[in-house]
């Protein structure tokens, strides 16, 4: 494990169990440093998932209703960021067999570069390197948002988010073997799109 | 969570330089982060509960025209509209009155109703009516193409449903006395039309015949095709042939089997060409 995504798995410590404790118990303040630690992991999965802010902040939104209501059932001795990432997965599944999502992406031709003016803008006060790393960021979203849902599911948990294929096949309910299998594939078709974007 | 060396599987093939870039790439996008106006409104409802009561993110409610329920709704209403469509163009075109001979009352169904009242009288001709004929008049009732009745004086006979045109193709009438005669059109062929009296059930797939219900018994006249014709149980039924009677008489004696009466041998030709016309 490499770079950012080392960095999103081990950079931040699971809450101690007693903060755990009190967030079963739906205390303000203990919800609060739930909320705090957690937020950004889970946006960030999620929006690389997705690709739409918009779609990612109620995806966001949505993950962490389900957690307030499952607060008293939860684990206070584990790390709940597998749980987290279960529950983000799965508002993504269920978001992409949608009638919502379908009639979403049908008329997203219409607003595919909604935040082209937004990028013109920001390009405009910050330095080169910043705004050529930032353009960077946008291809290489656009390359995985073309990928089949499984096989963007498939890179993004093993690449971005860090979860072995071991984790990615109880995630998605696959064969170990069919995890890696569809990784490899969805790996190689995110190469040959990168290969003609990123030169 | 776990790190690869957890990883049970022997490792894949090396990777193409392709993939080892994009894997490279992936892993070192930047995590996104949410605006912070959002942040802060959700971590308010999140800390405070507000979120249990929060109306649904408007990307990821369903139209409710996209439901399932909507659907299953729009597809038993479709369902059942195809369902009426397929019913009334399956009925067979309805009676229609083509003849009346003679001057008197006739009840459909207990209603009185004078010969010379052609229009009402055929309005009340439905499927399943009870008509009785007074002495000294004829009626010629046909469905066009399919079926025609020919209800002779002093005849009490229920009409028939005439057959539909792909299912439902059969059809039951009574006859409590008098004389019904019966022809068959084309868009007949395929249907089964049954006829009971006291006594006899007489079934029949297309042909021109007729029943005369008397106080004796049932005679069945074949002028063309063939009917089987029983006792009213269905039990006994035997083929009569073009041309031959068939008499079941109400005292029990054995039926007797002979050549058709001169009279039908007359009366059911003359019907059958009047009736060529609607019968086509």
């Amino acid at each position: 494990m490499s770079g950012s995504a080392a960095a999103r798995r081990a950079g931040s410590d699971p809450l101690p169990r007693e903060v755990l404790e009190r967030v079963r118990a739906r205390e303000p303040e203990a919800l609060g440093a739930f909320f705090e630690r957690y937020v950004d992991q889970v946006f960030s999965l999620v929006y690389r998932l997705l690709g739409d802010r918009t779609l990612a902040e109620d995806v966001t939104q949505e993950v962490f209703l389900k957690v307030h209501r499952a607060a008293p059932q939860l684990d206070a001795s584990r790390d709940p960021g597998p749980w987290l990432t279960t529950i983000a997965t799965n508002a993504c599944r269920d978001l992409w067999r949608s009638g919502a999502h379908r009639l979403r992406k049908k008329s997203d031709s219409l607003e595919d570069d909604s935040g082209l003016a937004e990028r013109l803008t920001r390009q405009q006060d910050e330095p080169e390197g910043e705004a050529i790393a930032r353009e960077r960021e946008r291809i290489v979203q656009q390359a995985i948002g073309e990928l089949p849902e499984p096989l963007r599911l498939a890179v993004v948990l093993h690449d971005y988010q860090g979860l072995d294929h071991l984790e990615i096949a109880r995630l998605t309910g696959l064969g170990h073997a069919a995890a890696r299998k569809r990784y490899s594939r969805a790996l190689e078709k995110l190469g040959v799109l990168l290969k003609e974007r990123l030169r | 969570m776990s790190d690869r060396a957890r990883d049970p599987l022997p490792p894949d093939e090396p990777l193409t330089a392709d993939m080892e870039r994009a894997r490279e790439t992936l892993r070192a996008l930047p995590a996104a982060a949410p605006r912070a106006a959002f942040r802060s409104r959700l971590r308010q409802e999140f800390v405070t509960g507000a979120i249990e009561s929060a109306p649904p993110p408007r990307t990821l409610s369903i139209p409710w025209y996209r439901t399932s329920m909507a659907r299953w709704g729009a597809t038993a209403v479709a369902a059942a509209a195809a369902l009426v469509v397929v019913s009334v163009m399956n009925q067979a075109p309805a009676w229609k009155l083509s003849d009346v001979r003679g001057e008197g009352i006739v009840v459909v169904d207990g209603v009185p109703i004078p010969t010379q009242h052609v229009e009402e009288l055929e309005q009340h001709l439905k499927p399943g009516v009870f008509v009785q004929v007074p002495d000294g008049v004829e009626l010629e009732i046909a469905s066009a193409g399919e079926l025609a009745i020919e209800y002779t004086a002093g005849t009490e006979a229920s009409l028939p449903q005439a057959p539909g045109r792909w299912f439902q193709r059969h059809a039951l009438a009574e006859v409590r006395v008098g004389e019904l005669r019966f022809t068959t059109g084309s868009a007949f062929h395929g249907a089964r039309l049954a006829i009971e009296t006291h006594e006899a059930r007489v079934e029949a797939t297309g042909t021109t015949f007729a029943v005369i219900c008397e106080p004796t018994g049932t005679c069945v006249c074949v002028y063309e095709g063939r009917v089987r014709v029983g006792t009213r149980g269905g039990v006994g039924m035997a083929m009569v042939e073009a041309g031959r009677r068939r008499y079941l008489f109400t005292d029990g004696r054995p039926d007797e089997n002979a050549e058709m009466r001169d009279t039908e041998h007359a009366e059911l030709p003359r019907f059958k060409a009047r009736m060529s016309g609607m019968m086509k």
